[in-house]
């Protein structure tokens, strides 16, 4: 059986409603900061008629205050019609509505330890990674400069999770947050996967997907045509190679750029990487015939410190038996096993590759985007309500 | 004109644990310290368990580790229970 999220109730009731003075963008972002909610930037006011419009995203069916997950410390009550309000304040298109919906049941799932997320003084943020037929629906972007501005459904999806993390989750700075930085990522972190140039098909098809790998009932179906991946890490850190022409001299900047001892990778040896490579990169490494599955054994392999360095950087460890072995003299790898690195492509034209460091205390959960009955490949996807609504 | 809105926080659920009653007197007690092993977090348990200890006739019985990140494990929970512990001092964050 699929592991589910840790729910508590089955239903929640509506949302209360508040009466503002007038519909002005400045008297909704004032009266939200009153409140301790939002980001900081002005938001979309949640009427009912643009939440209506925004769970139709999901194509119906299914009652609006089902709850999805429990997300902690607050214990909030993450529901369709609840996750749709922080849509609309994000800029949501109804569109992202099934990828939302996803992502906010990876973040309840007990193995990403939200809790744990949320309350950290690292800078984490939850990555939002769209792969397969939900990333062309919902408008995504997996190309060129996906992981910055200039597409809707990226920076509004990202931006409408932390939301949810904000109200929802209880997770705002101060009480429910406590990073001593923060960080760029804390605002909005989604991403598609460029399928359409990965050598190796998608991630979520792949048995080193935590999800399908440690939940065998779901690896016996069909891999998901749709399905959105949350690994919980920090801000993308940039691989710079643009002269290499084999494999392994790329990789080697992409190890370089693992084996830290600023990250939590030292001190947590189950920590998964994340290893965002860009086609070009993606493309000299399966045309030498690397599989996944070898680039993340290489990069296991090349990962590495000198033990005693490690050892000496941290106190406190949180490693796996087999690695407290290891002689001080002798090379550690930065994670436990090579199935802890995850490769997936992502960007334009260019050779700038990046690598995810994780918090370390979580797990990445992929969970497929239900199929949405109100939405076919050569069909309009459901579009914002008129303006005025 | 006024506009009606919709809340983002919603409802909450039950909270996923309760701390127990505190006891009303610590003289005889047995009292544990559940270190999340941040830094200076066993030091500081440490002492309150002792300055405790000396203030009420409270014993200091018994001291285990956790992460900081993660919740007790079974095994720590069961050492604490093994040693007859009634009141367990412990703390979050840095």
């Amino acid at each position: 059986m699929k592991q589910k999220p840790d729910t508590t109730h089955s239903q929640a009731g509506e949302p209360a409603t508040i009466e503002l003075a007038d519909d002005r963008p400045e008297t909704l972002l004032r009266h939200f900061e009153a409140q301790g909610w939002g980001d900081g930037l002005p938001m979309v006011a949640p009427t009912e008629d643009r939440v209506a419009a925004m769970l139709a995203g999901l194509g119906g069916g299914g009652s609006p205050d089902e709850v999805v997950a429990t997300l902690p410390p607050r214990s909030g009550l993450a529901t369709p019609r609840l996750i749709a309000i922080n849509a609309v304040l994000a800029g949501c298109a109804p569109a992202q509505m099934p990828v939302l919906v996803a992502a906010v049941e990876a973040l309840g799932h007990p193995r990403l330890n939200l809790r744990g997320v949320n309350a950290t003084t690292h800078p984490v943020a939850p990555l939002v990674i769209v792969h397969g037929e939900a990333a062309r629906l919902g408008g995504f972007n997996g190309g060129a400069g996906a992981f910055g501005p200039g597409n809707r459904a990226n920076a509004t999806t990202g931006r409408a999770v932390r939301l949810i993390l904000n109200h929802v989750a209880g997770a705002a700075i101060g009480s429910g947050d406590a990073s001593t930085q923060g960080g760029p990522a804390k605002y909005s972190y989604c991403v598609a996967e460029n399928i359409e140039e990965s050598p190796w098909g998608s991630l979520a098809t792949s048995v080193d997907v935590v999800s399908r790998a440690h939940e065998p009932s779901d690896a016996d179906g069909p891999a998901p045509v749709s399905a959105v991946t949350v690994h919980c890490g920090e801000a993308p850190h940039n691989v710079h190679d643009m002269e290499s022409a084999d494999p392994a001299a790329i990789l080697n900047k992409v190890a370089s750029t693992m084996a830290s001892l600023g990250s939590n990778h030292g001190p947590i040896s189950q920590a998964e990487f994340f290893v965002a490579l860009c086609p070009e990169h993606a493309a000299t490494c399966a045309d030498a015939g690397w599989s996944r599955s070898d680039v993340a054994a290489y990069l296991f392999q090349r990962a590495r410190l000198p033990a005693g360095e490690v050892r000496a950087a941290f106190a406190l460890r949180a490693w796996a038996p087999w690695l407290n072995a290891v002689p001080d003299n002798e090379l550690l790898p930065m994670t436990e096993h090579p199935d802890n690195i995850r490769i997936f492509v992502v960007g334009g034209p260019g050779k700038h590759s990046s690598v995810i460091p994780s918090w370390g205390m979580t797990r990445s959960v992929t969970v497929p985007v239900a199929s949405n009955p109100g939405s076919k490949p050569d069909t309009a996807p459901p579009t914002d309500p008129p303006q005025g609504a | 004109m006024t506009v009606q809105v919709y809340a983002p926080d919603g409802a909450t659920g039950p909270d996923p644990a309760t701390l127990a009653p505190s006891p009303p007197v610590l003289s005889g007690l047995r009292i544990g310290v559940l270190d999340n092993t941040k830094p200076n977090a066993g030091l500081l348990l440490g002492q309150m368990a002792s300055r405790l200890a000396e203030r009420t006739g409270a014993i200091v019985a018994h001291t285990e580790t956790k992460n900081a990140a993660l919740a007790a494990p079974d095994q720590v929970l069961g050492r604490l229970t093994k040693e007859m512990v009634q009141v367990v001092l412990t703390g979050t964050a840095d």
